[in-house]
């Protein structure tokens, strides 16, 4: 029973990391329908921002999680500027391959930093002797991981919920041509949208470095996650961000910690979500929280 | 046959049928033909070594493959982040009979013709399979559909010990007419079997796009209301779309095993999937031309980056992973170079010089 609660245990770890990388993919989507395909590398940069500073600069590494979150602030409002704006009006293909080029961009520049092959971990800064009840252990990086997590989401939900540029951003998402004839400045709402989705980004890089160490390859095989999460959740909605991306996270324990080893079965935690995915495309297209566009082909 | 000499200073058609014509003037058959002739006949006047050849067969074989996708991307307007998924359902067709009955089975090495049919039929299964969800969703889940087909293919064929978990799965010597190919004769035999494959799937796609069931293809793109109202299934022509392309990428995986010998993992990527979508926009969406400029540009560019890395790498100490950055950087840039500038790709560089050439020296 202790390896179920275990399981749980780092199922809602994993899973509210899932729900706080959704978040950012969330927010593009919602605002400016565009699928940004690059938000691994986003989140990636931002991890690696995060390291930068605490090592090799030596900041405090509470102050340059925050730097890093403004640093990827500002490189995803400039990439919005420079590549997306311009793409305003063309066709959605044109769009989500822009995205595609753009996650190739990045790659390139990561691979010409050390990051790109090489390990790296954090410096232990939190005790690392896990906390224990009941057989079930869960280690001081996971906890201030979910607890900056939770928080952060409470504090976006906030922002969307009470401040005047969160709720011009939602009133954009609702219908562009209104919120213009209102004095909203629609440009202005996708550059910030991709620029909240950036400290998002950094933010889950920051904490999936502190708990699993920064490989390239794992931090953005998390953009790519992302995508059965958002499906999960329905590709607009932020509370169905975070409610799929724990379930995901809790399937994709559960997959690994039971199937595995059984029946020839090996690394189903990665395929997982997958067809998960799939089957949901087939029968609840709209995912759990998503809005019905009654629009079938 | 077609007698307008007048073609080249505007349009003249008095009939549909006359419009619909694959060449317009006798000027462009003969141009065609001569075109095909220097195609086949190139490789007995020159001495071409086995590197450069498999370039270009390595050229060809993307070629099939981004015929396939331009259909359903260029044509049918879906975008698939999984093509390379379905090229290795072809590869691995063939590496399946070769795990089960042995690499040099005479199904093989004698029936390779039909081995590459049969791989092609299960690339158009899968694919529409893949294109299942179309039948309720719209393009941006669609996309997702297909990424998400491409991680269950590479975990499949990882995780599986059929598979050999992803190693590479050798495939024995083909036979022809005269014996066994040998191992000079290879790359040049594949040549000319992939050229053949090409120029039946080239006309065969033109003529398709001719006919009802190509231009359904255009019509559910541009407007799938309109095409609902005029009597398709927007739904269906999507499914068929996704098995049109899954045809093409599996004829292409069956010959790249055998122009390989082998199959592995590492040639059906997400990378690599990424990569022919590269091609086909690079090339041109929606233009036939562009399947052939595509890989031809980004595989060209390809062999120039990794030229100027390993310069580099000479010249710098420290840049051993230089080809890993500069190639991935190289291919994100012109990806969105050309969409932002030339989102028509390079097909229509070749209109533009076409035209000029045509009125020459009488512009506008």
């Amino acid at each position: 029973m202790s390896y179920f609660f275990q399981l749980v245990v780092s199922g809602i770890v994993v899973g509210s990391i899932y729900a706080l990388s959704a978040l950012g993919f969330v927010l593009i989507y919602k605002s400016s329908r565009v699928l940004n395909i690059a938000h691994g590398q986003i989140i990636a940069a931002g991890a690696f921002i995060t390291y930068a500073l605490t090592v090799w600069v030596g900041i405090p590494i509470y102050l340059s999680f925050a730097m890093s979150m403004v640093a990827t602030f500002f490189l995803a409002m400039s990439v919005e500027r420079i590549f997306l704006r311009r793409l305003i009006g063309e066709p959605i293909i044109s769009v989500i391959m822009v995205t595609i080029g753009l996650m190739s961009i990045l790659d390139g520049l990561i691979y010409l930093t050390p990051f790109g092959t090489e390990n790296f971990s954090f410096p232990p800064y939190l005790p690392t002797t896990p906390i224990t009840i009941g057989g079930v252990s869960i280690s001081w990086t996971q906890l201030v991981g979910v607890i900056i997590t939770f928080s952060m989401i409470a504090g976006f939900s906030w922002f969307f919920k009470k401040s005047t540029i969160g709720i011009s951003m939602r009133a954009v998402s609702d219908d562009q041509m209104a919120s213009m004839a209102i004095g909203i400045s629609v440009p202005r709402v996708f550059g910030l949208a991709w620029a909240m989705a950036g400290l998002s980004a950094a933010a889950a890089g920051g904490i999936i470095g502190n708990i699993t160490g920064l490989n390239f390859d794992t931090l953005h095989a998390f953009g790519i996650v992302v995508f059965p999460v958002v499906i999960l959740g329905g590709l607009d909605s932020i509370q169905g961000a975070v409610v799929a991306g724990i379930i995901m996270g809790l399937i994709q324990q559960f997959a690994s910690g039971y199937l595995d080893g059984n029946w020839g079965l090996n690394g189903t935690g990665e395929v997982m979500p997958y067809i998960i995915l799939l089957i949901i495309l087939l029968f609840k297209p709209h995912g759990l929280f998503g809005i019905h566009e009654i629009e079938r082909v | 046959m077609s007698s307008n000499r007048w073609l080249a200073t505007g349009n003249y058609f008095t009939s549909y049928k006359e419009e619909q014509r694959i060449f317009a003037t006798s000027l462009d058959r003969s141009v065609m033909c001569a075109f095909l002739f220097v195609l086949f006949a190139w490789p007995l006047f020159f001495d071409v070594g086995n590197k450069y050849m498999l370039v270009v067969d390595n050229i060809l074989v993307a070629v099939i493959a981004v015929i396939g996708l331009n259909l359903v991307t260029g044509f049918a307007g879906l975008i698939s982040i999984g093509h390379a998924a379905f090229v290795g359902i072809g590869a691995y067709t063939v590496a399946s009979f070769c795990r089960v009955l042995g690499d040099s089975h005479v199904l093989i090495t004698h029936a390779w013709p039909l081995m590459i049919v049969v791989s092609g039929c299960m690339g158009a299964l899968f694919g529409a399979v893949v294109g299942l969800p179309a039948l309720r969703l719209k393009h941006l889940y669609l996309a997702i559909a297909t990424l998400s087909f491409q991680m269950i293919f590479q975990w499949t064929i990882n995780f599986m010990n059929f598979f050999d978990q992803g190693q590479t799965i050798s495939v024995g010597r083909v036979f022809w007419v005269t014996g066994t190919v040998a191992r000079n004769d290879h790359y040049l035999f594949w040549y000319y079997v992939i050229l053949i494959v090409i120029v039946v799937l080239g006309f065969g796609v033109r003529n398709l796009l001719r006919t009802r069931y190509g231009r359904c293809l255009v019509a559910v793109r541009d407007n799938d209301r309109a095409a609902d109202a005029m009597g398709m299934h927007p739904g269906f022509i999507k499914v068929y779309a996704f098995g049109l392309a899954g045809f093409c990428a599996g004829v292409a995986g069956a010959l790249h095993a055998y122009l390989y010998r082998g199959v592995g993992i590492d040639s059906f990527t997400l990378h690599q999937s990424i990569n022919y979508l590269a091609m086909a926009i690079v090339g041109g969406l929606g233009t036939l031309q562009g399947a052939f400029w595509g890989p031809l540009a980004i595989r060209v560019l390809d062999l120039q980056v990794e030229r100027l890395s390993e310069w580099a790498g000479s010249h710098l100490t420290a840049a051993t992973n230089l080809t890993t950055a500069l190639r991935p950087l190289s291919f994100g840039l012109v990806i969105v170079l050309f969409l932002m500038f030339e989102p028509r790709g390079i097909a229509n560089w070749w209109r533009i010089v076409r035209s000029y050439v045509k009125l020459w020296p009488f512009r506008y």
